[in-house]
């Protein structure tokens, strides 16, 4: 402390302008204890981070994009009906005790034991008022359910022990057809309070006045956290005593009585926090996370990929323009990729080998996986196999004169080919090191192909519209019960076909227009049934057979596999987190789906 | 008629040309932002859209257009379509008088990225932590760098020769290469100062010891990082001045008639000042910005990342909020300076009298 000392003249004045700053804080109810007195106990805090980026605009779960936990998929504050657990494939019961899925109706029972912060038991008519809500107000922001659901009806049974039980019955929408969206929206839709709500949306009739109340002061949750104090510098959750939760797990409350989200500015701040043990648990990516390890930072896996992987990062193609619409060419750079230096030194080593096709070869996925198929459909790195597919399909590269450098390439009829360029975005610089390394070999194979990093705001804007040769991107990364039937209809889907210059939200590429020579209408129609196959084994063959149809065709070119959450960990302060050893719940960081158990389980470091 | 008042024509004259400054710097403000290709829903969009299916997405999307009130809308609230369908954008002259009529009524909109977070609200928030960070940085630099330059050039010798390379390579280096050593060095190797943050993890904002100590702890390694690095580039240009003023035939004359030392640098210094003193209202009207790379080092709290976050983003009304309050700082302090330069000079004030 005499360091301060000796920094008296400072000290003054910088004390002087301070005492502006305080009084400019958000402060909300509910703080008032903490308030002066200072502190969170640091064996009661623990300090997750990565997931509020800049000020927190609301905490209104009616708003698109709330601060955390309100938006997301975080289980904090309010609660979704059931939880998905990537580790065994299971629906765990939260508000919903247990589902029932047929074809076309599927069922939940709800918790009876649920209660909202203010006593009042959680009850199907919330569950239907959080759907429905959109009906009558369209911009609310669970609109989207109606795309899969026709109808929900609720009706009472009597439940195993003999108490009578609330269901709701949710039908799958009729044309869609597509049980495994709706299934995902069971863990994804937050349930609000309707008797709160509604009061508020039948005074004012306005959607867009209420979006603007923040409900930051004494918000009505479910959940086991509640919102204690935010700023522009952290926000600070507060552990509910009264949570009805508690029955899940014997009677005990989470163990952290405080959560609290520091907002970094930059990615170095993550890392350093974690290594000085002031951030307990983050999702963001640290490169080299090995050299951490003797800072007492940890992943799930403690050596590679240290990650579990759960998604892909890959190069969507243009497939409307030449070359790139001619499957010859894409497989040639499917083979010219140097995958395995990727994932050393752009990803850290973070990935597992890449393997052909777009399934995943381990973890839930693994069984519709052939590696049979892959073997004999896919490409794989082979820069020689690639100059060959090349030389076939009628393509010259012209080479400097020592071999070396690529100057342009000619196509069958000898005409030129335009250089192509690889869209993404500046600055994100793992994404750019991916870039590059898939750049580097695709020339040494003779492809014309070059680095285009713009502004982040020019990629999202490009990325729906198609205005590209080929984008870096990864479609949707989140591990849901509709996987990997989700990430075929991102990348092949032509159900919603708009032309370039029109904005798509899947198959962003423009692989397989509809209506003309040499649309496979095969593709589509697989898509439309196997959220609907509930035979295992047809399920199996129906997605081997879109596998190689992507392997055949080569619509985008997968890079890397990357985790749903890069979970990393300290253990200076709390310990027993869940890893490979210990794989209580999902390497999720304690916010998520089931991933919040381990509230239960991580106790204060021994020191 | 303000001939017999000469000092209060020059005010008004400089008063009114800052006025027509001030048009232009709102209407610049205003359109330059949105001379982009990208707009802000597109934005938006990638980070709700990203689930949703195309039609759901459009749908979406075009709520944003019409709650931004980036489209023309009829008098029943419904979006104006062309034949194809597609929503009619707002026109930009007319976004650009709804901005006018509000801002005069003092209000600055809510922002897009931080919906439905009003723009005053954020820059309030944000806006004490810039000042107190960049007030006494800039000012304390400013003093003691010119006070060292003007000694340095007086004094010469070991002194000079000392500190001369040492403010040169301060000025050289840039402040996230500082700030960054600073981190480590004191941070991360010794331990003393804390890395990151505007006050320690565990503390809500009070008027506490505690929450003060904790600031003023974490206010130091960001405090230097500018404060030693902005001394050594006003030292510099003071030492410059300092040497030419040392040359000039008052001095010399000064000296030949044997005023005292003190005497002589206080001329020297008075003169060497003027041009410093319009370099601190600059730096002081262009501080309400941010200092956006100590503010990403440190994770300092402050204004300068919002700035960044809403230029990268097309959020057009924090843009222009933010632009809007660093116009009005840069120039009230130009002007401030203006006017007391016309005092403290008297050939300023010679000139305008002559007129």
């Amino acid at each position: 402390m005499n360091i301060k000392a000796l920094l008296r003249p400072q000290t003054l004045l910088a004390g002087a302008l301070l005492c502006g700053l305080i009084s400019c804080q958000n402060k909300t109810g509910g703080s008032k204890d903490n308030a002066g007195a200072g502190g969170f106990p640091r064996k009661e805090t623990l300090y997750m981070a990565g997931f509020q980026w800049g000020e927190p605009n609301t905490f209104n779960p009616l708003c698109d994009w709330p601060a955390f936990p309100v938006g997301g998929n975080y289980n904090l504050m309010y609660e979704p009906l059931m939880a998905f657990n990537s580790l065994t494939g299971q629906m765990e019961g939260l508000l919903a005790k247990s589902y029932v899925k047929t074809d076309t109706v599927i069922s939940i029972i709800m918790d009876s034991r649920a209660k909202w912060s203010d006593g009042t038991p959680v009850t199907a008519a919330d569950v239907k008022y959080t759907f429905e809500v959109s009906k009558e107000y369209p911009a609310a922001p669970t609109n989207y359910v109606w795309n899969h659901i026709g109808k929900i009806t609720q009706d009472t049974v009597t439940d195993a022990d003999g108490s009578k039980a609330e269901r709701l019955n949710f039908y799958v929408h009729k044309e869609r057809k597509n049980p495994l969206c709706v299934l995902d929206y069971f863990t994804t839709v937050r349930i609000i309070p309707r008797h709160y709500f509604k009061t508020l949306l039948d005074s004012l009739k306005d959607l867009s006045a209420i979006q603007k109340l923040k409900i930051d002061q004494n918000p009505v949750v479910s959940g086991p956290y509640t919102l204690d104090t935010y700023s522009g510098e952290k926000i600070v959750l507060k552990r509910r005593d009264d949570y009805w939760g508690k029955v899940l797990f014997q009677d005990r409350l989470p163990n952290p009585k405080y959560i609290i989200h520091p907002i970094y500015k930059s990615n170095e701040a993550f890392s350093l926090s974690l290594q000085q043990g002031t951030l307990d648990i983050s999702s963001t990516f640290i490169p080299r996370i090995w050299v951490k390890q003797k800072e007492g930072v940890r992943t799930w896996y403690p050596k590679e990929p240290y990650f579990v992987p759960a998604a892909m990062s890959m190069l969507m193609i243009n497939c409307t323009k030449a070359p790139l619409n001619d499957k010859n060419f894409r497989r040639a750079m499917a083979s010219a990729i140097n995958y395995k230096e990727i994932q050393n030194i752009a990803f850290s080593m973070y990935s597992p080998d890449l393997e052909p096709g777009l399934i995943l070869p381990f973890g839930m996925e693994k069984n519709y996986y052939s590696k049979e198929d892959a073997d004999k459909y896919g490409v794989r790195f082979n820069i020689e196999n690639a100059k060959k597919i090349l030389k076939d399909a009628g393509y010259t590269s012209v080479f400097s004169s020592d071999g070396k450098t690529l100057e342009y390439m000619k196509n069958a009829k000898g005409e030129k080919v335009p250089t192509l360029f690889i869209k993404s975005p500046a600055g994100w610089t793992d994404w750019e090191a991916m870039v590059s390394t898939a750049v580097k070999s695709m020339r040494e194979a003779g492809i014309d192909i070059r680095e285009g990093f713009v502004d982040a705001s020019v990629y999202f804007n490009s990325l729906p519209t198609g205005d590209w040769d080929l984008l870096l991107h990864a479609p949707v990364p989140e591990v849901t019960p509709s996987q990997p039937w989700r990430r075929f209809e991102a990348v092949l889907s032509s159900r919603n076909w708009k032309p370039i210059g029109e904005k798509m939200n899947e198959n962003q590429g423009r692989f397989n227009q509809p209506g003309v020579k040499g649309y496979n209408a095969k593709i589509d129609s697989l898509l439309r049934v196997i959220p609907s196959i509930s035979d295992e084994a047809k399920k199996v063959e129906a997605y081997r057979a879109l596998n190689v149809i992507f392997m055949e065709e080569q619509p985008t070119l997968p890079l890397v596999y990357r985790p749903e959450q890069f979970y990393e960990f300290s253990v200076k302060n709390w310990e027993n987190f869940p890893n490979e050893q210990n794989p209580y719940t999902p390497p999720q960081i304690p916010c998520f789906g089931v991933g919040i158990k381990a509230l239960w389980e991580i106790k204060p470091t021994a020191k | 008629m303000l001939k017999r008042y000469p000092t209060l024509r020059y005010i008004l004259s400089k008063a009114g040309w800052y006025f027509l400054t001030f048009i232009a710097a709102v209407i610049i403000n205003f359109f330059l932002p949105r001379m982009g290709a990208s707009n802000p829903v597109d934005i938006i969009m990638a980070k709700v859209g990203a689930g949703l299916d195309t039609q759901a997405a459009i749908e979406k999307e075009e709520s944003y257009l019409k709650e931004f009130g980036l489209v023309e809308v009829d008098k029943d609230g419904n979006i104006i379509r062309d034949e194809s369908g597609k929503p009619v954008q707002a026109s930009s002259f007319k976004q650009f008088i709804r901005y006018v009529t509000m801002s005069l009524q003092g209000d600055f909109g809510t922002s897009f990225l931080n919906y439905p977070k009003k723009v005053s609200e954020i820059i309030l928030g944000a806006i004490p932590w810039t000042i107190a960070l960049q007030l006494p940085t800039i000012v304390l630099g400013w003093i003691i760098g010119n006070v060292l330059g003007a000694l340095a050039a007086y004094r010469r010798g070991i002194f000079d020769k000392f500190f001369f390379p040492l403010a040169l390579l301060g000025n050289a280096m840039p402040f996230f290469a500082f700030g960054m050593l600073l981190v480590w060095l004191f941070a991360i190797q010794m331990h003393l100062f804390p890395a990151i943050g505007g006050y320690a993890g565990d503390l809500i904002p009070s008027f506490s010891w505690t929450f003060i100590s904790s600031a003023i702890y974490h206010f130091i390694l960001p405090f230097l990082s500018i404060f030693l690095l902005s001394a050594g580039g006003q030292a510099i240009g003071m030492r410059s001045m300092c040497i030419y003023e040392l040359g000039t035939d008052y001095i010399k004359y000064a000296k030949w008639l044997g005023v005292k030392e003190h005497k002589i640098i206080f001329y020297m210094f008075r003169n060497a000042m003027l041009p410093q003193l319009t370099g601190l209202a600059l730096s002081l009207g262009g501080m309400v910005g941010g200092a956006l790379i100590t503010e990403m080092i440190f994770s300092y709290p402050g204004l300068g990342m919002s700035v960044l976050t809403a230029i990268q983003g097309n959020d057009y009304p924090l843009i222009q909020g933010c632009t809007l309050l660093v116009t009005i700082c840069v120039l009230i302090a130009n002007f401030s300076v203006d006017i007391a330069i016309g005092f403290l000079d008297p050939r300023v004030r010679a000139g305008q009298g002559a007129k």
